[in-house]
């Protein structure tokens, strides 16, 4: 016979699990609240399709006799060079993919949190501000490595197989570090930029403006600026314009502007610290007052 | 006995406006009420407590260790907030399940304190609902779930009784006092004086930011009763009650409202102004519609308190 327990308090003697992982959680919970969202996951894999694209161009550029109807006249598209692997990392439609799903699934990362006052919640517990924003940052670097590292490492590691010999790789030797090095500066601007959004509004959709409105808004400025002052330079105050500029710094290749690429790197790097910084600053101010 | 919370000069301020004002106060294990007011400086004092504000002066401890920046006295930590705070696309467990993993629980752990803290608080059935779908009561009986999940040795609840139910009130009650009786030390804040009478004896009276008085129940109870308390009766023989009162020596004040058959008495006894009534009722076929206290909210004995 079962002994029947009173429902009431039971002290609890387990041990405490000392992990240092104490931002993991929190990235857990936002990527289940990413998914979990309304045709996220459908947007989430058309914007692979970039990557199944460019992972055809290898498997073609390794047997151009097969496809000679397809390639003739196109060969330059079918060359896999460090050029190649830039153009998949500063495509318009890769940008786009990323931020219509960080719209979706990454606005309400802070601003959800200041809406329903959740911030309380986690800083009464043994949890640092730094790792509640990594825990958040954790989302966005999720999605944007899932769409910018892994699938530029993948088809890196394509190209190898395809080839069946080390001669790309010699070819090309820092090419990987390369690939790597750019996908990382894409993280980075990426989270700080939407971490940047959702910390400026309460309201998800006031944030999703945001994220759109400043990334739409820098292209129209820098072509006012451009026919203005008809200068190279307009270039940085587009936000794609400073990512291919770097991008073409990291694979050292020509860059697409007229000027030089730590220009970009610069001003990319300082708008990610003035982010931490606010982001920094808007957290903290999260006192609610009774 | 070790004592659990410490506040020594503590002081916060909002710009120009005071938060709290040069708090001591030790809180042994048991259970303490903090009672004042909208705006006395409960949250504030709590918010301290529980890492979220610094004191501009003076500091808090929580068994001996301070508490700004140190995370690791917040394993040891419940706090109830008094503001919904949820991820309200998760359901109940979920909610449960991500806080507790905060503390270093192992999935499975988690999933059992979750499951253990909404069997306390009767969740168990709608755990599974999202929390967008929860009603007011079971709001907050979900927060008060995720402050209770990990044990912990101090518990701070913010007005934790609001917007429940009588059953749930009763329940969360239970709770409260069972932790109690575990040898945890928990700090509750409210308003309404009956909710705190309730749960415990050990009062503290917080009022624009400082703390006016300190002590058991019947202490409280004495230092409110010396204030003068409205009563208002309303009776078809409104002028025979007055009448049958008008002697009475702890009477200091009497207002008709004839438009609506009604009389306001003004009494510093309470208790003998009720017993006469008691009295009169019984001896005579007077007939009561309705008795209110115009003035029975906390503010009026805090104003009065405070010599306002």
């Amino acid at each position: 016979m079962t002994s029947i327990r009173e429902k009431g308090y039971h002290h609890w003697e387990g041990q405490f699990l000392e992990k240092q992982r104490t931002f993991w959680p929190i990235t857990r919970t936002g990527l289940k609240l990413a998914f979990g969202r309304k045709h996220f996951k459908l947007f989430y894999t058309f914007s692979f399709i970039p990557a199944v694209v460019y992972a055809v161009i290898i498997y073609i550029s390794e047997r151009l006799e097969d496809f000679k109807s397809i390639s003739q006249g196109a060969e330059k598209i079918f060359q896999i060079n460090p050029n190649f692997f830039k153009s998949y990392l500063t495509l318009d439609i890769l940008y786009f993919a990323i931020l219509l799903l960080m719209s979706i699934g990454g606005a309400g990362l802070l601003a959800d949190d200041f809406r329903h006052k959740a911030v309380q919640l986690y800083f009464a517990r043994p949890l640092t501000k730094a790792d509640y924003l990594l825990g958040k940052a954790g989302v966005v670097i999720f999605f944007v490595g899932t769409l910018t590292l892994i699938p530029a490492v993948l088809l890196y590691l394509l190209k190898l197989l395809f080839a069946g010999s080390f001669g790309f790789f010699l070819a090309y030797p820092g090419l990987i570090l390369s690939i790597i090095a750019c996908s990382l500066f894409l993280i980075l601007f990426f989270t700080a930029f939407v971490l940047l959004a959702s910390s400026l509004s309460n309201n998800r959709n006031y944030v999703i403006s945001i994220i759109f409105g400043l990334y739409f808004f820098s292209e129209i400025l820098r072509g006012i600026i451009s026919v203005i002052f008809r200068s190279p330079l307009s270039a940085l105050f587009s936000i794609t314009a400073n990512l291919k500029q770097v991008a073409a710094g990291f694979f050292q290749v020509k860059p697409p502007y007229d000027y030089p690429w730590y220009l970009s790197f610069l001003l990319v790097s300082l708008f990610c610290l003035l982010s931490y910084l606010v982001i920094k600053h808007k957290v903290r101010g999260v006192e609610v007052i009774k | 006995m070790r004592v659990a919370i410490e506040a020594r000069n503590l002081s916060r301020w909002y710009g120009n406006v005071l938060g709290i004002s040069e708090i001591n106060l030790e809180i042994n294990p048991g259970i303490t009420a903090l009672l004042g007011p909208n705006g006395a400086g409960k949250s504030t004092f709590m918010k301290i407590l529980t890492g979220q504000l610094k004191a501009n002066i003076g500091e808090a401890r929580i068994f001996g260790e301070k508490v700004w920046n140190n995370t690791h006295i917040f394993r040891h930590l419940g706090f109830c907030p008094e503001d919904d705070a949820f991820y309200e696309d998760l359901s109940g467990f979920e909610f449960l399940c991500g806080l507790l993993s905060l503390y270093g629980y192992s999935q499975a752990e988690a999933r059992g304190r979750a499951r253990q803290a909404l069997d306390l608080v009767e969740l168990s059935d709608v755990g599974g609902r999202q929390v967008r779908s929860y009603s007011r009561g079971m709001r907050q009986r979900i927060k008060i779930a995720q402050a209770i999940a990990h044990d912990p040795d101090v518990l701070i609840l913010d007005e934790p009784l609001s917007g429940l139910d009588p059953l749930s009130k009763r329940r969360i009650i239970k709770v409260i006092k069972e932790f109690k009786n575990a040898g945890k030390t928990i700090v509750v804040s409210s308003h309404i004086l009956p909710e705190v009478e309730a749960l415990t004896s050990e009062i503290i009276l917080i009022h624009q930011g400082k703390i006016i008085a300190r002590g058991d129940i019947y202490f409280i109870r004495d230092l409110i009763d010396t204030h003068p308390h409205m009563i208002r009766i309303k009776s078809p023989q409104f002028r025979q009650l007055a009448k049958s009162m008008a002697s009475e020596d702890y009477l200091l004040k009497m207002a008709f409202e004839p438009e609506n058959q009604a009389v306001v008495f003004e009494t510093h006894d309470r208790d003998r102004f009720f017993n006469r009534l008691n009295e009169l009722l019984l001896s005579s076929p007077l007939v009561i519609d309705e008795i209110t206290s115009p003035d029975d909210n906390l503010q009026a004995v805090f104003d009065y308190l405070v010599g306002k």
